[in-house]
């Protein structure tokens, strides 16, 4: 007998099964909503939830046409498009959860080109005329989306579809994801508008990622995004990326201000922002070209003992004042378990700050410069230092992403004295016989690890280690911030 | 006395679970701690768990003893960026017991609210269905078709889009 988990006693056990399918491999929900009626009516909604996913084919498109209202047919016939009146199984517009703008107009311009065979510049007003009929009828249908990407590029929303979403509330009532990017010179007023309108419509927003900003945007977008920030009841995570220190990243940041009390995770490029963000954080990720500890201080003091993740990744390949930062982090952030961190030099004060985060889980090197500029000339006192750092590393570590650290050609080493019961190694390569020898070594002694990544993989390395670790490709084990 | 309940339980704490078929588990008071075993402990001498058998509630508890040291997500932390894709080859070979096995701790870890091994046992059936057609499901999990060849015509002719070709 079928278990009851499949005969429709338990449907949030099989709809989080189906989303597991749905999440991994979005073209195996095909077959299981064909196994009876009951799976049907579980998987369509999840298929149909970002219907987008489907890059193999734009044809959902007719689906959704076949909805339209007669004048908005008739506009579709001038172009030979013949949509006929027809019944269908379900309401698919109804289903849908993320809207992802530049998502939908590429699936239209793929439906164009699959119908025609051929790109015409007279489709590109068709392409405006389906993207604002299927946004009505999304909206019309009682879709209520909970990812919401807005990506403008040139399309400029008719204004009668920003009254749409402005007069159906519920259509972003429940809305948790807010992504905000690609804003054009022509589509400022309607991402003005919908940002307004969100601001207006929306409390639940609990990620908002703000990218590609820019100044010109001018202070009524600016005013918007504000207020949307300032609207939302708990807002955990935000991300701010865009053109190095304008001024508008200051009133966004100090909006943050009013979200203090659930903010966890924090993105910004640029640090210079940081200085002034007040709120305590769990994560907290910049990604800037130069990082100035100095920017870094009073963030890293407030969140102190609540701070677990910090990704700080620096193109410019140095972090200034790094005495300062891994001072600070040593005396206020002791619960830190992600550390992801570049352009360090491998001293012994970073050792020491390892040594000091006894509840470290995952740790990633990047760029160590002084081993990467050949600065620690001695051969024998790096060899040191690594044996050092090996035996330092925390007995709760268990994830260790070596790729371009610098530290390739001493894994051996690094192996052959680290106590640390590492489950995942990520390395860039097999630095000969004596580190697959010391991989072996390992596996014996802490009977931890599981999964190595090496990403120059000589080829009869799997079947040397076999038996001991399986060697997987680096994005299936890969942990981000 | 400390009876288990308060988060600093030592390891040298022990409490009892009784599973619904009355059969006596003695424990560690941390697993019981950390996977919130005692929603249903009224203060009596053992914690009844009264929707699962002793057979699956071992099997369970075999599964929190292994991963007591797991690190623990945060509240609502379902961010699939911190969530490896692999199942842990223990994990593999834990649950590749029989079918019904796997669908009652299924059924234990969501009663008892252990969302880790949920999403496990989830994860698993749901590889289970991978790459197989709808026939392979159907016998796979002992399904009837229940379709009209009308309604599956028509099913397919709308969905077309969504078949991986």
């Amino acid at each position: 007998m079928a278990s009851k988990i499949f005969m429709g006693d338990m449907p949030e056990l099989m709809e989080k099964i189906l989303n597991n399918v749905n999440d991994d491999d979005f073209y195996s929900l095909y077959p299981c909503a064909l196994v009876s009626r009951h799976w049907c009516k579980m998987s369509i909604p999840i298929l149909w939830r970002n219907p987008f996913l489907s890059y193999k084919s734009p044809l959902f498109i007719s689906q959704y046409l076949l909805s339209l209202d007669e004048n908005e047919k008739s506009v579709l016939k001038e172009y030979e498009i013949n949509v006929k009146f027809q019944n269908t199984l379900f309401n698919y517009a109804r289903f849908l959860k993320i809207l992802n703008l530049i998502s939908l107009a590429s699936r239209i311009y793929q439906w164009i080109n699959h119908r025609y065979f051929y790109w015409n510049q007279s489709y590109e007003l068709l392409r405006c005329h389906i993207m604002n009929f299927l946004l009505k009828l999304i909206v019309e249908n009682g879709a209520i989306v909970h990812k919401l990407d807005l990506h403008f590029a040139d399309d400029e929303l008719q204004s009668e579809i920003l009254h749409l979403f402005g007069r159906n509330e519920r259509f972003f009532s429940q809305l948790k994801e807010l992504s905000l990017a690609g804003i054009s010179r022509l589509s400022i007023k309607s991402a003005t508008a919908l940002s307004e309108n969100l601001a207006r419509n929306t409390t639940n927003i609990s990620v908002l990622n703000i990218s590609e900003y820019y100044s010109g945007y001018g202070p009524q977008l600016l005013h918007a995004i504000i207020c949307i920030i300032k609207s939302q009841v708990q807002l955990r995570e935000f991300r701010l990326i865009g053109e190095e220190n304008p001024k508008e990243f200051h009133g966004i940041i100090s909006a943050l201000e009013s979200q203090k009390e659930s903010l966890e995770e924090v993105t910004i490029a640029y640090c210079n922002n940081v200085r002034i963000l007040e709120t305590c954080l769990n994560t907290l990720e910049i990604n800037s070209s130069l990082i100035y500890a100095s920017s870094l201080v009073h963030i890293l003091e407030k969140s102190g003992k609540l701070l677990q993740r910090i990704n700080l990744e620096s193109d410019g390949g140095k972090i200034c004042e790094e005495s300062l930062l891994l001072r600070t982090l040593k005396s206020f952030c002791p619960n830190i378990t992600y550390l992801n961190i570049s352009c360090i030099r491998f001293s012994t004060q970073f050792q020491d700050l390892i040594c000091n985060l006894q509840k470290l889980q995952f740790l990633m090197l990047q760029n160590i410069n002084d081993i990467l500029a050949e600065e620690l000339e001695e051969e024998e006192e790096l060899k040191m230092r690594v044996m050092q750092f090996a035996k330092i590393l925390p007995l709760t570590l268990q994830y260790l992403d070596l790729r371009y650290s610098g530290l390739s050609s001493y894994i051996d080493i690094l192996l052959n004295n680290c106590y640390a019961p590492l489950k995942t190694l990520l390395i860039h390569h097999i630095d000969g016989k004596k580190t697959t020898k010391a991989l072996i070594k390992f596996c014996i002694r802490k009977r931890t690890l599981n999964y190595v990544s090496i990403d120059s993989v000589i080829d009869n390395i799997e079947k040397e280690v076999e038996g001991y670790i399986k060697v997987v490709p680096s994005h299936r084990i890969t942990v981000y911030c | 006395m400390d009876n288990g309940t308060s988060n600093s339980a030592s390891e040298n704490e022990t409490i009892t679970l009784k599973s619904c078929d009355g059969i006596e588990f003695h424990i560690d008071a941390r697993i019981a701690n950390r996977y919130t075993l005692l929603n249903n402990w009224n203060g009596g001498e053992s914690a009844c768990i009264p929707n699962v058998n002793g057979k699956v509630l071992e099997k369970v508890l075999e599964w929190c003893e292994h991963h007591i040291n797991d690190p623990q997500l945060n509240c609502g932390d379902d961010d699939s960026r911190r969530r490896n894709t692999i199942i842990e080859e223990w994990d593999e070979n834990f649950l590749s017991c029989d079918q019904d096995m796997l669908f009652e701790i299924i059924l234990a870890a969501n009663y008892l609210e252990i969302k880790p091994l949920l999403d496990l046992g989830c994860k698993t059936v749901a590889n289970m269905m991978k790459s197989k057609s709808p026939e392979e499901i159907r016998s796979a999990f002992n399904i009837d078709n229940d379709y009209t060849p009308e309604e599956e015509e028509q099913f397919r002719k709308e969905n077309e889009w969504a078949e991986d070709y």
